[in-house]
C-alpha cells in the first residue's frame, strides 16, 4: 500500500470524527431543550438558533450589522497593525526614542482600552469612529511588540556581515533585519488578528448602534435570546474566515522560509 | 616577496573597554599572494585580530594598513567567511552568493554567471536554486566561500570557517579553498585553533597567546598540497614545533 491513500483516509476519518462530535453536540443541546423544559429565554434550541439565524438573513436585517462590524474590523486592524509596525521600526531602529516612549506605550496598555470607550464617544462621536479607534489601539501593542522583538533578536554575526559588506542603515534594515524577523512580526499579526475581532463587537457594545455587537445589546433588551445566539454564530464565522485569511497570507509570505521547492 | 608588505600591522593594539588588553603590540606583515595561518587558545585574541584587520574594530593604539594605505576599512577589497555560514534563509543560493554585488546595484548576468561560474567551481552548480536550509553543513559553507569570493577580493580573512565540519567535509572544504585563492592568488589569513589544518593550507602560521603573537613559523611544505602530507614526517614536525610554541607561549 502506497502512503498516499493512507494520508487521504487519515484525513477522512478526522473530518468524519469532527462531523460528528459537531452533531451529537447539537443532537445533545437540541433534545436538552426540548425535554428539559428549559426556557427559550436562557437556552434556545439549536433549531430555534438557525431559525432566526435563517429569518434575519433572507431579510437582510442582518447584512448592514456585519457590515459594519467588517468595515470597522478591517479598518481598526489596518490601522492599529501599520502604526505599530511602524512605531516598532522606529523603536527598534532609535533606541533613545524606545527608552523615551516605551513607558507611555507601556502606560496605555495596561489601563483597560475599553474603559476608554466613553471617552472616545465623547471625542469621535458615537459609532464608525470611535470602534474603529478602540480596535486599532487593542491592534497596535502587539504589532509594536513583536516588531520590536524581532529586529532586536537578528543574530549579530550576520549583522557584522552587513557591515563587513558596506550596507547602509536602510539596506540592513529592509534586507536583512525586516526578513529576518518576519515570521515573529506575523506572529504578532495573528494575535493582533482575534484581538481586533473582539475590540470591534465588545467597542459596539458601548458605543454604536449599528453592528453584531450593537445588535446582541439589542437582543438583550427585547429578550430574543434565539438572535443574540444567532449574531454569535456570525461573529464566530467572520472570526474564523479572517484568521484563516491570515494564516494563508502568512502561509503566502513564509513560503521562502519553509518551502521544500 | 615585495619590500612592501600587502597588509601591515605595526604597533596594534586593542581593548575592549573594562577588560585587560585583547591584542598588545602586535606587529605582523603578510606578503602579497601569501596564504596566513593563525593559531591560538580560545580567548587568545585571534578573532579580534582578524576583525581589526578586517576593519570591523579600530585599533586603540598602532597602524594597520592595507598595500601602503593606512586605515583599513569594510569593502569590495575584503572578503570575510564566519564561523557559521551566516546565509540569509530566505534567499535562494546564487542571492547569497551575489549579496554582496546586491548590496551595492542590480546584478547584470554577467555578475550573475560569474557567481554561479563560482558555485560550479564549488560542485553546486545543482543547488543553485535551492534554499540553504536544503543544503548540508558542508555545502553551506561552501556556498560562504563562493559569497565572500564573488567580488573578487585582494584580502580574505576567514574565521574558523569550517570547525563546525565533520573531518571528512573540512578536509575537501581546505582543497577547495586552497584551489580558489591559488587561482586568484588571493592573500589569505586564516584563524583557527586546529594546527594541523594551518600547517596544511598556510605558507605562515602565527601563534598567538594572550594578544601577543609569539612565533611565526615557515611552513616548507611543496605545493600543491597533497593529502598524503598531512600523515608525512616534515608535516608532523611543524606540528610539533607551533604545538611547543603554544605551550611555551602558556607555561
Amino acid at each position: 500500500m502506497t502512503t498516499a491513500p493512507l494520508a487521504s483516509r487519515t484525513t477522512i476519518a478526522r473530518t468524519a470524527a469532527a462531523a460528528l462530535l459537531l452533531a451529537t453536540l447539537l443532537l445533545v443541546w437540541e433534545a436538552s431543550a426540548r425535554y428539559l423544559g428549559l426556557s427559550a429565554l436562557v437556552l434556545p434550541a439549536p433549531s430555534a438558533v438557525a431559525k432566526a439565524l435563517w429569518a434575519g438573513t433572507r431579510s437582510g436585517y442582518f447584512w448592514p450589522h456585519l457590515q459594519a462590524t467588517s468595515i470597522e474590523l478591517l479598518l481598526g486592524l489596518a490601522s492599529g497593525c501599520l502604526l505599530g509596525f511602524v512605531s516598532g521600526v522606529a523603536m527598534g531602529e532609535f533606541a533613545p526614542l524606545r527608552r523615551l516612549l516605551m513607558p507611555y506605550v507601556v502606560t496605555s496598555q495596561v489601563v483597560p482600552k475599553l474603559a476608554l470607550m466613553p471617552l472616545f464617544i465623547v471625542w469621535f462621536g458615537f459609532g464608525l469612529t470611535s470602534t474603529v479607534v478602540i480596535t486599532a489601539l487593542i491592534c497596535f501593542f502587539p504589532l509594536l511588540e513583536s516588531t520590536l522583538t524581532a529586529l532586536r533578536q537578528v543574530d549579530p554575526q550576520r549583522l557584522e556581515l552587513f557591515r563587513m559588506l558596506g550596507a547602509t542603515r536602510r539596506q540592513t534594515l529592509v534586507r536583512l533585519k525586516l526578513p529576518a524577523g518576519l515570521p515573529v512580526i506575523l506572529a504578532g499579526l495573528r494575535v493582533a488578528v482575534v484581538l481586533a475581532l473582539v475590540g470591534a463587537v465588545v467597542g459596539e457594545f458601548i458605543g454604536a448602534n449599528r453592528g453584531l455587537g450593537a445588535l446582541i445589546i439589542a437582543a438583550q433588551g427585547t429578550m430574543d435570546t434565539p438572535l443574540m445566539f444567532a449574531v454569535l454564530v456570525q461573529i464566530a464565522l467572520l472570526g474564523l474566515l479572517i484568521y484563516g485569511l491570515t494564516l494563508a497570507l502568512e502561509r503566502k509570505l513564509l513560503q521562502p522560509y519553509t518551502d521544500a521547492a | 616577496m615585495t619590500s612592501m608588505a600587502f597588509l601591515d600591522l605595526a604597533g596594534v593594539g586593542f581593548t575592549y573597554p573594562g577588560w585587560p588588553p585583547v591584542v598588545r603590540d602586535v606587529d605582523w606583515a603578510l606578503g602579497e599572494g601569501e596564504f596566513h595561518g593563525l593559531v591560538g587558545r580560545s580567548g587568545s585574541g585571534k578573532t579580534t585580530l582578524l576583525k581589526l584587520a578586517a576593519g570591523l574594530l579600530q585599533p586603540d593604539t598602532g597602524q594597520i594598513a592595507l598595500q601602503g594605505r593606512r586605515g583599513i576599512a569594510p569593502g569590495p577589497d575584503l572578503g570575510f567567511v564566519f564561523q557559521s555560514p551566516t546565509l540569509l534563509d530566505w534567499q535562494r543560493v546564487i542571492d547569497n552568493v551575489l549579496l554582496p554585488v546586491s548590496l551595492t546595484q542590480r546584478p547584470t548576468p554577467r555578475h550573475v554567471a560569474h557567481a554561479e561560474g563560482l558555485l560550479a567551481q564549488l560542485g553546486l552548480s545543482t543547488h543553485a536554486r535551492h534554499y540553504p536550509r536544503q543544503l548540508s553543513g558542508g555545502q553551506q559553507s561552501r556556498v560562504a566561500l563562493a559569497r565572500a569570493l564573488v567580488l573578487e577580493p585582494r584580502l580574505l580573512l576567514l574565521d574558523e570557517p569550517f570547525a563546525a565540519l565533520d573531518a571528512i567535509t573540512r578536509e575537501e572544504l581546505q582543497t577547495d579553498l586552497l584551489r580558489m585563492c591559488a587561482e586568484r592568488r588571493t592573500t589569505v589569513l586564516f584563524v583557527t585553533h586546529d594546527i594541523g589544518e594551518a600547517v596544511w593550507l598556510a605558507d605562515r602560521v602565527a601563534v598567538m597567546d594572550r594578544g601577543r603573537i609569539v612565533d611565526d613559523v615557515v611552513v616548507d611544505l611543496a605545493r600543491p598540497r597533497t593529502p598524503a602530507m598531512r600523515t608525512g614526517p616534515a608535516f608532523n614536525r611543524l606540528c610539533e614545533r607551533l604545538r611547543g610554541a603554544m605551550d611555551l607561549a602558556t607555561a
